[in-house]
């Protein structure tokens, strides 16, 4: 598992072809998991019910709202409440532009909220400028992060 | 029930005459001891034929065969019971028809014996507005989802037509091209659209915070902005100075805003455009404010539809819009308590007149 994974969490197959198709035009690498609802996205986090330390940890997680089984919110909530997940940078990427979700986005922990554009072009330069920033200009948590509340 | 009341000194029928609700006394024996005039309006008797009645004609048919076991019930039993204690409860009136009832029980004893007071009140308008509440907002929540899943189909649409234009642009030649570009500008026209509906389904959400406005201030200030996004254009505005309101500060500047960059918009065509803001006489309101332009104007037959959503008066080539701003006008000015409306003619310019409810210090 290399520090750049990304981990998309959506559960719109064309949402998820258009922003496979935006990394590869803005030319990020990263691996990009797919978890298509909360309830995978959760248990690609949270392997096995264990403790264990091998867990993967996507340098960046773009997490869509409206989800099936579990909502993107009560992602960001679990994530929280568990110490080896609630340092991983989440971006909220939503069609939603409803000011109750973003605000209990980032009261939920979300470290950013974008709004998807209708428009390719500006969708697909969205997803670039995201990447270039938390994958490229953000300094990422240290691996060996003191883990205290 | 330690004391006894007396009902021959007058005081207890005197508290009665002078409670809120309709009561009804009855005897243990279920017979109409004493009303009070709220019981006489509700159940559409007089007082003379209710006393010594029993208390079933005030009940539904429906319900009149189980009552006498009810109240014995009660008398056996006489704890207080309080309004709405999660009964549907009904009352009948003279005229045989029904309403949903509140009803709140006591036993009083009395000299005369222990009487059952009972406190009855009609609640089919409380009823009827949280019905009206609950599908006002399930409106709003069925508005806000659709638009919401309505843009990602929209989104795919355009997305998809881009990577073809960008990808297979070669192949489709140029007329395809001009239909996938059709597609993408067509898509984002309903993106607005989209947009526009959920900003009006927030603003009759919104709650109303109410503070002291200086809309003279606001609107220079708009009027400022406006100029500045396009400095080449000349237009001459004239607001006045002083023009004070009660009103929700986010909400009446979208006011403005729609209203001076509509008239921006069409004075557009003119050298010597000019846009004025000030007060005029309101009548009965508190506030009415006027923005006047001497721009192309509209035809008067069509007044009434301009503060419909999405009805525009002007083909979109001449005045690029998405027929949304005076909707939202509309509805901002309601939500205040005050009205709106227009006036004008073909090519002289148009007048937009809204009201507002409270004045500040009044």
């Amino acid at each position: 598992m290399t520090s750049q994974t990304i981990l998309l969490v959506e559960d719109n197959p064309d949402d998820e072809a258009l922003t496979l198709r935006a990394f590869k035009k803005s030319n990020i690498s990263s691996e990009v998991v797919v978890a298509r609802d909360g309830a995978e996205a959760l248990a690609y986090l949270f392997p096995g019910d264990g403790d264990g330390d091998d867990a993967p940890r996507p340098a960046l997680i773009l997490l869509d709202l409206n989800l099936p089984k579990v909502g993107g919110l009560e992602v960001l909530r679990r994530m929280q409440a568990d110490a080896r997940t609630r340092l991983i940078p989440v971006v909220v990427l939503t069609s939603s532009k409803l000011e109750e979700d973003i605000l209990d986005s980032y009261r939920s922990g979300a470290n950013a909220y974008v709004r998807k554009p209708v428009k390719f072009s500006e969708f697909a330069e969205a997803v670039r400028a995201l990447g270039v920033f938390w994958l490229l200009l953000n300094e990422p948590v240290p691996s060996r992060a003191p883990e205290s509340d | 029930m330690t004391q006894r009341t007396s009902l021959a000194d007058g005081t207890f029928a005197a508290l009665l005459e002078a409670a809120p609700d309709a009561m009804v006394c009855i005897a243990a024996d279920g017979l109409v001891v004493m009303v009070n005039a709220q019981a006489e309006r509700l159940f559409g008797y007089e007082r003379a034929e209710l006393i010594g009645q029993p208390v079933e004609i005030l009940v539904p048919e429906a319900a009149r065969a189980v009552h006498p076991g009810h109240r014995a019930g009660y008398v056996a039993d006489p704890r207080h019971r309080p309004m709405g204690a999660g009964l549907s409860l009904a009352g009948r009136r003279r005229d045989a028809s029904t309403f949903t009832a509140e009803i709140s029980l006591s036993a009083i004893d009395t000299d005369a014996g222990i009487l059952v007071a009972a406190a009855i009140r009609d609640v089919t308008a409380q009823l009827r507005v949280k019905d009206l509440e609950r599908s006002a907002q399930s409106l709003e929540s069925f508005i806000y989802t659709v638009s919401h899943d309505l843009r990602a189909p929209l989104r795919a649409l355009s997305g998809y037509s881009e990577l073809l234009l960008e990808e297979y642009g070669g192949v489709l030649g140029e007329e395809g091209r001009g239909y996938a570009e059709r597609i993408v500008a067509v898509s984002m026209q309903m993106g607005q659209l989209i947009d526009c509906l959920l900003q009006l389904s927030r603003i009759s959400r919104a709650q109303l915070n109410l503070q002291p406005v200086d809309l003279g201030g606001e609107a220079a200030q708009i009027a400022g902005e406006i100029q500045r996004r396009e400095p080449l254009r000349h237009v001459c505005f004239t607001i006045q100075k002083q023009v004070r309101a009660l009103a929700d500060r986010r909400l009446i500047l979208t006011v403005l805003e729609n209203l001076l960059d509509n008239a921006w918009k069409f004075t557009s065509g003119r050298d010597d455009a000019s846009i004025e803001f000030g007060a005029a006489p309101g009548g009965d309101a508190a506030v009415c404010c006027y923005v006047r332009d001497n721009g192309v104007g509209f035809d008067p037959a069509y007044a009434d539809k301009l503060f419909q959503p999405f009805q525009r008066l002007h083909a979109a080539r001449d005045f690029p819009g998405t027929g949304t701003g005076l909707a939202s006008v509309r509805q901002i000015v309601e939500r205040h308590g005050g009205h709106v409306w227009a006036e004008s003619a073909v090519g002289a310019g148009a007048t937009f007149y809204f009201t507002l409810d409270e004045k500040e210090g009044a």
